[in-house]
């Protein structure tokens, strides 16, 4: 969690600051006192988790302040902390919406911290709760998510089954946009953690200064900025899953950090000295061959072996057949849906158009490619002119189909002989190779004038 | 640091400022600054017969003089505040700040000895 943000009104300085250094005993509270209720309203921007108000103040009365407080903020807990006994100032206080009411008495400590751990951990089952919702609403069965029918696909269903039974690392790898995340989610969303928190960290988008931090947390004053406790995201992660993406671009000396950690399943944070307990379950996704990293000495052995667990290997999309059409009319009825527009059908030759294509961007790009033509289009229907490959380089996807070596040659001497009007001769001195070959493949049908 | 047990005890004041002598330190500073302005407006206001702002500055002064420990003044400073707030301007409210001056001036003292 975050720093817990405390607001103090006190118009009392001695009382007030007492509360305050009191407060800030705990690092993970950010306190801030002021001295009157305008003041405070005036800070409200900076959303505190708790207002704690003195009942009498001098411009205005506890009581103002607190109904001021709930009109805008209904969800912010307001304390009332006087010198005030009167039982039906709290009572009324109460009734208005007060969290709790204390006197300002022996136990006001006491009090205090259980009223802090209270709405603290409101705070997090609200969080909790906010995030199962959004993710268990997404449904995160996996064959919900991972759309398809080739044999190749098929077996990563029944890859992501059995990685689900266990706790078992998985180890998932596969060009862009093949969807490495999509599948570490399913695993943990359809695994006996699902109600725990699933936590994504991109290795490659974080500071090499700042991972250690990122991931294992900090204490307060560890380093410069490091005005407040920070929880990482192992932490963050206790009960559920992590997921490490691009995990080869660790540097070695993070790797060596890791690999204590899932060998001790404990960890310190920076600039602490307390070990803290940590049971999560890893996930990682690279699109390098983390074998071939470590044969270079990128990578440490025997965090590889940890790693590598089950490994998941996700085909290219320009392997899967035609889970390319299956999962295009998914993302036009999906696109369709979301933007209230009439549902969309793809014609046989927009069909015809996407197979062809190699998709180096895999189903990122496809997804992509179908809502722009979705857009494109003035019919219900997206046919191959609204089907736009332009974003991408045409020869790197000519080497993208991994043809044979004749299979190349005949679509370089189609395409010549199309562009210009088959004129055998002329393509043949453009290519340097003798007419009687581009004759023979004419006459064996290679090539289809 | 030593402690006057019978004008005052600072075990709560580092209940809650934690056992750290700087920010101790800091706290009997800001007592010895605000608690003579309260003490002040008391007298005055005494003297004034305007028993609201006694009681006001009383119902202040009550915490402060609880987390100081000084408990000779615990019953003291709530009768104070209870009789103004009944408007009772009588020499036993009169005897009631006497006791309170004289505590506290000897709690000042003591105090500016011991940690300024």
């Amino acid at each position: 969690m975050d720093a817990f943000r405390i607001f103090i009104v006190e118009d009392d300085l001695l009382y007030g600051e007492m509360l305050r250094r009191h407060l800030t005993l705990n690092p993970d509270n950010e306190v801030y006192l002021f001295r009157n209720g305008e003041e405070c309203l005036k800070n409200m921007y900076r959303e505190p988790n708790m207002v704690s108000l003195d009942y009498s103040l001098p411009d205005m009365s506890g009581l103002d302040i607190m109904r001021r407080i709930k009109k805008d903020f209904p969800e912010i807990p307001v304390i009332i902390v006087s010198g005030q006994e009167d039982i039906s100032t709290a009572v009324t206080l109460l009734r208005e919406g007060a969290y709790d009411y204390f006197v300002k008495d022996d136990d006001v400590k006491d009090r205090l911290w259980n009223v802090i751990k209270k709405i603290r951990e409101n705070l997090q089952l609200r969080s909790e709760i906010s995030y199962l919702k959004e993710e268990i609403g997404r449904k995160y069965e996996f064959r919900n998510v991972i759309k398809g029918n080739s044999p190749s696909i098929k077996q990563i269903f029944s890859l992501i089954e059995k990685s689900t039974k266990t706790n078992i690392s998985v180890s998932v790898t596969g060009e862009t946009g093949t969807g490495k995340e999509l599948v570490a989610k399913a695993i943990h969303y359809n695994s006996n953690r699902a109600k725990k928190p699933f936590v994504a960290i991109n290795v490659s988008a974080i500071p090499k200064d700042l991972i250690e931090s990122e991931m294992f947390g900090h204490e307060k004053g560890s380093f410069t900025g490091a005005v407040t406790r920070k929880i990482g995201k192992f932490e963050q992660a206790h009960g559920g899953t992590i997921f490490l993406d691009e995990v080869a671009e660790m540097d070695l000396s993070m790797q060596t950090k890791l690999l204590r950690v899932l060998q001790e399943r404990e960890l310190t944070r920076v600039g602490g000295n307390d070990l803290i307990k940590i049971d999560v379950r890893l996930i990682v996704a690279t699109n390098l061959n983390l074998a071939e990293e470590v044969k270079k000495g990128n990578f440490r052995e025997d965090l590889y072996y940890r790693l590598l667990g089950m490994p998941i290997e996700l085909p290219p999309l320009r392997y899967r057949g035609n889970d390319i059409i299956l999962l295009a009319k998914h993302f036009v009825d999906e696109f369709c849906q979301e933007n209230k527009m009439k549902k969309l059908s793809i014609t046989e030759s927009a069909q015809q158009k996407l197979m062809q294509y190699p998709f180096p961007g895999n189903v990122r790009e496809l997804r992509a490619i179908i809502e722009l033509a979705a857009v494109l289009t003035d019919t219900d229907k997206i046919d191959e002119s609204h089907i736009s490959f332009n974003a991408v380089d045409a020869a790197e996807n000519l080497l993208m189909e991994e043809n044979t070596l004749a299979e190349y040659n005949r679509k370089i001497i189609s395409h010549y002989l199309q562009k210009h009007n088959n004129n055998v001769l002329l393509v043949a001195k453009k290519l340097d190779i003798g007419k009687s070959t581009i004759y023979r493949m004419i006459k064996e049908k290679q090539i289809v004038l | 640091m030593s402690q006057n047990q019978e004008l005052y005890h600072l075990d709560k004041l580092i209940g809650f400022v934690g056992d750290d002598p700087a920010a101790v330190a800091n706290m009997v500073g800001i007592f010895l600054q605000t608690t003579p302005e309260l003490l002040e407006t008391i007298n005055l206001s005494f003297n004034q017969k305007y028993a609201e702002k006694i009681a006001k500055a009383a119902h202040s002064l009550k915490p402060t003089l609880d987390v100081f420990g000084i408990d000779s003044l615990h019953i003291i400073i709530r009768k104070i505040e209870q009789k103004a707030r009944a408007k009772e301007i009588d020499n036993e409210l009169f005897e009631l700040i006497n006791k309170l001056n004289s505590v506290l001036e000897d709690v000042f003292n003591s105090l500016k000895i011991n940690y300024l």
